[in-house]
């Protein structure tokens, strides 16, 4: 049963145009990070190195990737809303918890492929611009593994916003604010930051930047460092998918 | 005659106010019951509490013989039902819709096919239902009902929304289904014509509590016409005919009789004038379903202005 029900969310997406809206996203971003990285590196070509590619799209992940989910999961939700398919679906011995995770699968599932589309973008360009370093396969798994969470935890807020309230102006206005927060985010302390689930894109980053008199440097930060940080924004995606799953299911239809 | 729905005081409470109170409705087997009631009267919340969809506030429901807490799935799984306005992913086909039901219920492909051409939908079927006209969408809501052929129908105003020629289409193919399908059907209407043409037995409720519950038949009977007599001394003539054994009942300036012949009209008349009585007006009454049903519910009504005064 489960697996039919996730199989009928993506037959659900028919016409929704949900890879295109994601690809356009995601070419956006791309164009804009070749752009800027095509910049540095003609400013100093010492740039021409995969730490400053990974350091500025995680930072540009921030921006992009909380809004695409917004309307991703909008879209996936908003059919449920729209169509008074509730009923429907519960009357067909569809359990709610099994409809909210199939739901949760499929955001995920088409996020994980933009991060692997973006990841596939960035191997292509730096190979293109023959960078002196082979491709650090760890650097792009650990990249890889640092967006899926995020993804996960920023996925489940906007599910229980996008299934809880009808409007989805709410939902979408959300995911405005979680861009300002996640490109943002690095300017608040710490201590602060780590409650803005949006930020650890950046915060996730295999490279680190340094700003020292007027020249950013980077540094790799192993995955065993990350692994506190990635262990709290696991813990975010869990609680917001526990409440947000058993609101829907106090609902009634 | 085997109960394919028994409800024990089903009440559903909203706060302070009951919605549907100790309803005790009985469906049978290969019936078509019609569930009537004015708008707001507590159809769609007990059509909801049927299928599980919101929790009764007390009471209990029993459907094909078994409780439905302990065997909704089960049950749900031999249940079609059209609830309120039709579900449907407007962004998707008709035939896309009733895909999604077929892999759901896991039902065989060729179900889609028959259902499609029982509700005369195979032209549109590749439409987008967001192109289709209400009627239209209310065939397909019953269609995506209809696909699994099950035991039981549970229909909320399926015919809400339908121009006339729509209305009789789908009273027509209801009607057909106990015998084609085996199915019983329970369907909900505010409009008393339409469960008139539709239904063999039939339930009424305002404010939440069924008032009447039995077959048409039994319904119709209390259509028998009565006469109205108006005399000079209504009190006198009333004593005087009851001698001649016609009982009466006085209601404002009228004796009102059941069953009465043309002869005994007579008979009565005569009689009144050779006590001296004037006999003023005779008139013959025919009661419609439509003035039994509000008679029903503004008994009711009044009923409940007495209690809270």
């Amino acid at each position: 049963m489960n697996v039919t029900v996730i199989q009928l969310e993506y037959f659900k997406l028919r016409r929704k145009r949900l890879f295109l809206i994601s690809t356009g996203f995601l070419l956006v971003e791309i164009l804009w990070l070749f752009l800027n990285m095509n910049q540095s590196i003609m400013r100093n070509p010492d740039q021409a190195r995969w730490e400053p590619l990974i350091a500025t799209i995680s930072s540009m992940n921030g921006l992009f990737l909380p809004l695409l989910i917004a309307i991703s999961v909008s879209r996936i939700c908003d059919m449920e809303h729209k169509g008074n398919t509730w009923k429907l679906l519960l009357t067909l011995s569809v359990k709610r918890s099994r409809l909210y995770f199939a739901k949760f699968f499929v955001a995920n599932g088409v996020m994980f492929t933009i991060a692997v589309l973006q990841m596939i973008a960035m191997i292509v360009y730096g190979i293109l611009k023959d960078f002196a370093d082979p491709v650090p396969v760890n650097v792009f798994m650990q990249f890889l593994i640092g967006i899926l969470l995020t993804n996960a935890a920023i996925i489940a807020l906007q599910q229980w916003v996008s299934f809880a309230l009808k409007n989805q102006a709410f939902a979408l206005a959300l995911g405005m604010i979680g861009s300002f927060l996640g490109m943002t985010g690095g300017l608040f302390p710490f201590s602060i930051r780590r409650f803005f689930i949006w930020s650890y894109y950046n915060e996730l980053s295999p490279v680190a930047q340094h700003f020292s008199h007027d020249q950013i440097t980077y540094s790799l930060t192993n995955l065993p460092e990350l692994l506190p940080l990635m262990g709290t924004v696991f813990i975010f995606a869990v609680s917001l998918y526990i409440i947000g799953s058993f609101s829907i299911r106090k609902k009634e239809v | 005659m085997n109960a394919i729905i028994a409800t024990d005081n089903l009440t559903k409470r909203f706060g302070a106010t009951y919605v549907v109170k100790d309803i005790n409705l009985v469906v049978h087997e290969g019936e078509i019951y019609g569930f009537l009631g004015p708008n707001g009267a507590g159809k769609t919340t007990t059509l909801k509490m049927l299928l599980g969809l919101i929790r009764p506030t007390s009471g209990s429901v029993h459907i094909f013989g078994k409780n439905l807490v302990s065997n909704e799935r089960w049950i749900l799984s031999q249940t079609g039902s059209l609830i309120e306005s039709p579900s449907h992913y407007e962004h998707l086909t008709g035939l896309e819709n009733l895909r999604i039901i077929q892999k759901l219920r896991d039902i065989p492909e060729r179900n889609i096919t028959e259902v499609l051409k029982i509700v005369r939908l195979e032209k549109h079927k590749d439409k987008k239902v967001r192109e289709y006209s209400l009627g239209m969408k209310q065939r397909l809501g019953l269609a995506m009902a209809l696909l699994s052929f099950p035991k039981l129908l549970i229909l909320d105003e399926p015919t809400n929304g339908l121009d006339p020629a729509g209305i009789g289409e789908i009273r027509e193919l209801i009607k057909a289904l106990p015998a084609q399908y085996g199915m019983t059907v329970l369907l909900s209407s505010h409009l008393l014509s339409e469960i008139e043409q539709i239904a063999t037995t039939v339930g009424i409720i305002h404010h939440g509590r069924l008032l009447y519950q039995g077959s048409m038949n039994e319904l119709k009977k209390q259509q028998q016409p009565t006469i109205l007599m108006k005399t000079r001394d209504n009190p006198l003539a009333k004593r005087i005919l009851a001698t001649k054994g016609w009982t009466s009942q006085l209601q404002g300036d009228y004796l009102v009789f059941d069953n009465m012949t043309d002869e005994e009209v007579a008979l009565a008349n005569k009689l009144l004038i050779n006590a001296n009585i004037d006999v003023l007006r005779i008139e013959e009454k025919k009661k419609t379903l439509e003035s039994i049903f509000l008679e029903l519910t503004g008994e009711e009504r009044d009923e409940r202005d007495r209690d809270s005064a």
